[in-house]
């Protein structure tokens, strides 16, 4: 089989900018703020769904057409008309993207706050985990068999990236992973900088011992929905490129496995570390690619063996030895938050009390 | 200060405080002495709000904060201590003196990106703790983590930040638990110091009797969930009922 190295590069890296949102995001929430968040999928299918809606009802719109509906008989000219809008209308490509993402955003952080409000008001944080696990299942399910989010089973299809337009598949996926990466790394800044924080700092404080947190003055209940409010706008937003990138939206992709994978790239890492998560989720997606190419090549050799689920055992086998051996994991994390520590590093004479 | 009224709390069949009233005044070191199971640690939580009585009143400060939560009353300027110091281990020594400081604009996510709009206000914190790790002793240790403390230290962290959110009145349970005769006294040196310089009030857990009777304004004395006597050191020491139930005398 011949490999296009450069595009497989494209895809991978794509693959990685998506998967760093991700880790980054379950970083914030269960590595730093010790929420664990067992729904992970649900946060990144609301952008997939969130998608699937503009695409079929927005960009029409935007682009001056009238909207035909999605699914059954109207199928075919529904995917017709949006592949014709989004090769030939550009402008009301971009518009109708940031308008997802900003939908997307909006729905999965309020859904984010409010759910982590009410379960944590009940429970301790791991009933949130269970609330969130079971809560994923019963949207990917109803989604399923809901007609008009994502047309149930069928999907959606002929979701382009916005630079299909160029009518250069090989440029316009470029132009997409750089995207990608760049909100990636934008992420990753904003992510560091909220870690190296008094915020940081409180949510640290609340992982260890929330009673004491609170017992110091602190509103802990408010400040975990606000991780998972942030959290849960990054995983959105994370979901919107993924179906983007994948031009196809299926509730099957957002089963409890994606929520693992996930956990898996931020316990290799090194939870509490943000470098440590881009770390576990350029590890994962490389894995995941290279699976990948082993199933096609063995199905083409017809080895009569799904490697697929090699994947599978593969992230097994990872995380319980790191949980064995190195629970810090690859990069643990540092003991300090803000730059405080620095002013008492300074040999000078102390800092004057104003 | 602080005004107990009637306070009672049971747990199933258990009256673990039964009708308990005192007041500590300001400025006052009280301590709260009594035998094991006698109710202290309940009455403790009960004024942190970590637990809510059953029936009477708790007021700080001219509030009531009989059902208020520990959050809101931490906030009102009644800070605790721990037993077993209930540090944030994974976290450096001066992390854990900062967090409590109060009105922090970097604690909320709105402004933690922005650096400069909470620097100037963590500058002034990190000053703060400096002074107050250099007066317990701690300040040579403020990047190690916590959990590299040594029980003595992490005591002294413990009530150091507890300081740190300045607080008007200070619960402390069993400070010197566990740490060496020497140091327990210099725990009670630095109490008293806190008392006299910063007018600081505290109600005090504590089995050492020999040194906490050197260092407090009035003692409370529990037995079975009620107050058994309160007054002077110096009264409770002849009291013939403290005599019988405390030293077995």
């Amino acid at each position: 089989m011949n490999i296009d190295l450069g595009a497989t590069l494209v895809a991978l890296m794509t693959f990685f900018g998506i998967a760093a949102l991700m880790a980054l995001s379950l970083n914030l929430e269960y590595g730093i703020a010790g929420v664990p968040n067992f729904g992970q999928a649900v946060f990144v299918s609301i952008g997939a769904y969130t998608t699937a809606i503009t695409y079929t009802r927005l960009l029409p719109l935007l682009a001056g057409k009238e909207v035909i509906w999605p699914c059954g008989p109207t199928l075919g000219p529904a995917l017709q008309l949006r592949s014709e809008i989004m090769r030939s209308y550009p402008g009301a490509g971009f518009l109708n993207l940031a308008i997802t993402l900003v939908i997307a955003a909006l729905v999965s952080g309020l859904v984010g706050y409010f759910v982590s409000r009410i379960a944590l008001r009940l429970q301790q944080e791991w009933f949130l985990a269970l609330v969130l696990l079971v809560g994923g299942e019963t949207v990917r399910i109803f989604v399923r068999s809901y007609e008009p989010v994502i047309c149930a089973n069928n999907g959606v299809s002929g979701v382009a990236q916005p630079f299909a337009w160029l009518g250069n598949p090989q440029l316009s996926s470029i132009l997409f992973m750089l995207l990608v990466l760049s909100v990636a790394a934008l992420t990753w800044v904003y992510c560091e900088r909220l870690v190296r924080s008094p915020f940081g700092r409180l949510l640290k404080a609340l992982r260890e011992n929330a009673a004491v947190t609170r017992s110091l003055g602190k509103d802990v209940a408010l400040a975990r929905a606000r991780v998972m409010l942030i959290g849960s706008v990054i995983a959105a937003i994370a979901g919107v490129f993924f179906v983007l990138n994948t031009g196809y939206i299926s509730s099957n992709d957002f089963v409890v496995t994606l929520t693992l994978d996930i956990w898996v790239m931020v316990v290799l890492g090194g939870l509490g570390n943000n470098r440590g998560a881009l770390l576990g989720a350029l590890v994962i997606t490389i894995l995941d690619r290279l699976t990948a190419i082993a199933t096609i090549q063995m199905n083409m050799s017809a080895i009569d063996l799904e490697f697929n689920y090699v994947r599978y055992i593969l992230y097994g086998i990872i995380l319980l030895l790191m949980l064995r051996y190195r629970p810090q994991g690859i990069l643990p994390e540092p003991a300090r938050t803000t730059n405080a520590h620095d002013l008492l590093t300074d040999p000078a004479p102390h800092v004057a009390d104003s | 200060m602080l005004q107990i009224r009637d306070l009672t709390r049971s747990f199933g069949g258990l009256r673990a405080v039964d009708g308990v009233s005192f007041d500590v005044g300001d400025g006052q070191v009280t301590g709260l002495i009594g035998p094991n199971g006698s109710g202290k640690s309940t009455l403790l939580n009960l004024i942190a709000g970590q637990l809510h009585p059953d029936t009477g009143s708790i007021h700080f400060g001219g509030q009531d904060i009989t059902r208020s939560s520990p959050d809101a009353i931490n906030r009102l300027g009644l800070a605790r201590g721990y037993q077993d110091p209930a540090l944030f281990f994974q976290m450096s020594v001066l992390d854990n003196t900062l967090l409590p400081a109060r009105e922090q604009l970097g604690e909320s996510p709105w402004h933690a990106p922005w650096h400069a709009r909470w620097r100037g206000q963590e500058q002034h914190n990190a000053a703060r703790a400096d002074t107050l790790l250099e007066r317990l002793q701690l300040r040579d240790l403020f990047d190690r983590r916590a959990s590299d403390l040594s029980g003595g230290q992490m005591k002294l962290l413990d009530i150091g930040r507890s300081l740190s959110g300045e607080p008007s009145m200070l619960l402390l349970d069993e400070p010197t638990a566990g740490v060496a005769p020497k140091l327990a006294r210099e725990i009670f040196q630095h109490i008293a110091t806190l008392n006299r310089e910063a007018a600081l009030s505290f109600l005090i857990v504590e089995h050492r009797l020999d040194i906490l009777f050197d260092f407090v304004d009035q003692v409370i004395v529990l037995h079975m969930g009620k107050v058994l006597a309160a007054g002077k050191p110096d009264d409770i020491v002849k009291d013939v009922r403290v005599r019988e139930v405390y030293f077995g005398l």
